[in-house]
């Protein structure tokens, strides 16, 4: 296992910033920690760093725990935020730095260095101090920096929040082949949903300091298993409604959506009482705009060509997110019916627990 | 530009060039007074110089004791500057980096320190130097100067506004605090160490108070205190003493001229913190 972590636990003061972490992370995958702003997210991977100490728990990496060992001992390699550059020294010298340190043969520490300038395109900047650099090639040499040491895990913490939208999106392509070519266990921290979609084997969710789930990016779209990660996990987000379970046949539910006059229908194969609040959860593109429906009321249409998004409202106020796929019909104002198949209806218990 | 806005700026040029000269003045006048003879000094008011010669200048030399002066003040002002940029450098680093009980404590006692007068001192400090029989050594010079809170101030502020990331990038590359201090930290702005050097080296070799009292033996004096040695052994021999003023302040002089711009840097630094 490249990193498996055993009932984890961190406190500020009285404040615990993660409670009874458990995870394991298969060696050579790429794993995405995911989750709001303060979630305990950086915490986490700084303590698998070392650079914060654990409240409890262990932590081991290539099966040898390191909950004692010194950060530089634990064969990991760690890309900031802000690069945390060496201002003052050129790009192959920050590349260098670890390596020179270690004492490494002057032929080795060029060898490496090379070979990691190869892999990044970095060769022609070489000589170049950091503030001569772009912000995407400054985040290369940040990269650089971690290649060089041959780590046993990379770590990185919202390495690209800092680049341009277009950048962001070159440089996640690029992580990814690096993966795949280096094939070294890599731990990606970030609050954007569609980077841990893209990037990851395998999504941690969390939120409070609680693993919320964790699973293949596409299990957790199809399959949440709270309210939580279903809204956060996808964009535009699943649309909720409050609703009652008001008849069940076998496996097949009756939801009576808010203000009586709507119904759709799920299959359940667990418990779920008549007469329970529940709430339904259906994504945009499993809304279809139906002959009987529930009622909404059209107040924007953003059409981008390829897709259409209708933003809606219900009679009750509730706003939904209608995604269409090459209609091009003006909506703007108009009053739509929706229906979504039944296997598209989710339903989370007023905890916001999933009901299957 | 407006005429206006032309007044403006001539009035402005005039009132600093007046500023300036009443700065430069004295300066001035040190130097014509020292190109005169003695005899030519006394009830002289003529602005301009009116001879040039040497002699003040070869007597200060050679019928005082301005070379072991030198000496005493170089030395002196050497390692003073030496030690307090590397002590406070290493207690600063100490305050802002490391986590270790009673840090706070310690800083508030260092700020205090900053608000306590080097005068009050004095008396503690001269009777401690009396028991340490380090009366008329360099070490009595030395030691009491070593307490300098602002340079200790000005590094910690340095060092906190490196950014926790830069430690930590060094910390999983392996480095010890070493490392961090003397290959990271302080190359990223030499800026800092420089200014804190002039700074520190231009007070001590101006320092008068302190040596004028630990020191009695004109062979263990230092420039600014031998300059009062000048006066009595010659009488008032306001040329010699002007020769040797000038020497005394040649080597201030010359480090500005030569670090004008660190050294205004590093004036506004340090008083940055002073407020
Ligand atoms: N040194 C610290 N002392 C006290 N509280 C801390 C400390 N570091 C983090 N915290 C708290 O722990 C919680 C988790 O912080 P963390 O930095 O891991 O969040 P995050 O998920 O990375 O958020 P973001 O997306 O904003 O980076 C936050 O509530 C934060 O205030
Ligand atoms: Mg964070």
């Amino acid at each position: 296992m490249g990193v498996r972590l055993t009932n984890v636990a961190k406190s500020f003061g009285s404040f615990q910033a993660l409670k009874d972490v458990s995870m394991e992370i298969p060696t050579g995958s790429f794993a995405v920690f995911v989750g709001p702003s303060g979630c305990g997210k950086s915490t986490l991977l700084r303590m698998i760093a070392g650079l914060e100490e654990t409240s409890g728990g262990q932590i081991a990496i290539d099966d040898r725990d390191v909950t004692a060992v010194e950060p530089a001992d634990r064969q990991v390699a760690m890309v900031f935020q802000n690069y945390a550059l060496y201002p003052h020294l050129s790009v192959f010298e920050n590349m260098a730095f670890s390596l020179r340190l270690a004492r490494r043969p002057k032929e080795e520490v060029n060898r490496r260095v090379q070979e990691a300038a190869r892999i990044l395109q970095l060769e022609d900047h070489l000589p170049k101090k950091p503030s001569q650099l772009s912000g995407g090639q400054r985040q290369r040499v940040a990269i650089g920096r971690a290649i060089v040491r041959q780590p046993k895990v990379f770590l990185f913490d919202e390495p690209l929040s800092n680049l341009d939208a277009e950048l962001r999106v070159q440089m996640r392509l690029e992580l990814t082949r690096l993966h795949r070519k280096l094939g070294a266990t890599m731990i990606y921290v970030t609050h954007d949903q569609v980077e841990a979609m893209t990037l990851a084997d395998r999504i941690f969710v969390l939120k409070g300091g609680v693993v919320q789930q964790a699973g293949a990016p596409l299990t957790l779209y199809d399959d949440p298993d709270n309210r939580f990660v279903a809204g956060f996990i996808g964009s535009p987000a699943m649309n909720f409604l409050p609703a009652v379970i008001e008849a069940r046949e076998g496996e097949r539910v009756t939801l009576r959506l808010e203000g009586g006059d709507h119904r759709f229908e799920t299959q359940l194969a667990g418990d779920a009482a008549l007469g329970q609040p529940v709430e339904i959860g259906v994504r945009p593109e499993h809304l279809q705009i139906a002959d009987n429906g529930l009622p909404v009321q059209v107040e924007v249409a953003e059409e981008l060509g390829d897709v259409s998004y209708l933003y809606a409202r219900t009679a009750t106020g509730r706003e939904i997110v209608v995604q269409r796929q090459g209609s091009r019909d003006r909506l703007d104002g108009q009053t739509v019916q929706l229906s979504a198949t039944p296997r598209n209806v989710l339903v989370f218990d007023a905890g916001g627990a999933r009901l299957r | 530009m407006s005429p206006m806005k032309r007044i403006e700026n001539t009035v402005l040029t005039v009132l600093t060039l007046l500023a300036a000269l009443v700065w430069i003045f004295p300066l001035y006048w040190t130097f014509v007074t020292s190109i005169r003879s003695d005899e030519n000094v006394a009830g002289n008011t003529s602005i301009l110089p009116d001879e040039f010669q040497l002699k003040a200048y070869l007597d200060a030399i050679f019928n005082t004791k301005l070379t072991v002066w030198y000496v005493n003040s170089i030395g002196t002002a050497v390692i003073v500057t030496v030690l307090v940029v590397l002590i406070s450098m290493l207690c600063a680093y100490a305050l802002s980096q490391i986590r270790f009980p009673g840090r706070r404590l310690l800083y508030g006692i260092v700020l205090g320190s900053f608000m306590v007068p080097a005068q009050t001192l004095v008396v503690t400090q001269f009777v401690l130097m009396n028991d340490l029989n380090l009366i008329n050594s360099w070490a009595g010079i030395i030691l009491p100067q070593l307490i300098a809170p602002v340079v200790i101030i000005v590094y910690k502020q340095f060092f906190d506004s490196v950014p926790k990331e830069m430690r930590e990038a060094v910390v999983l590359d392996g480095g010890g605090e070493y490392t961090i201090l003397f290959k990271v930290f302080l190359p990223l702005n030499w800026g800092i160490t420089t200014a804190m050097s002039i700074v520190t080296f231009i007070g001590v070799w101006n320092a008068f108070f302190w040596p004028f009292l630990v020191v009695t033996s004109e062979d263990m004096m230092t420039i600014p205190v031998g300059i009062t040695q000048v006066n009595d052994a010659f009488g008032v021999a306001y040329a010699r003493l002007m020769a040797v003023a000038m020497l005394a302040a040649l080597p201030v002089i010359v480090t500005y001229i030569i670090f004008q711009r660190r050294v205004t840097e590093a004036i506004m630094i340090s008083s940055g913190v002073k407020g």
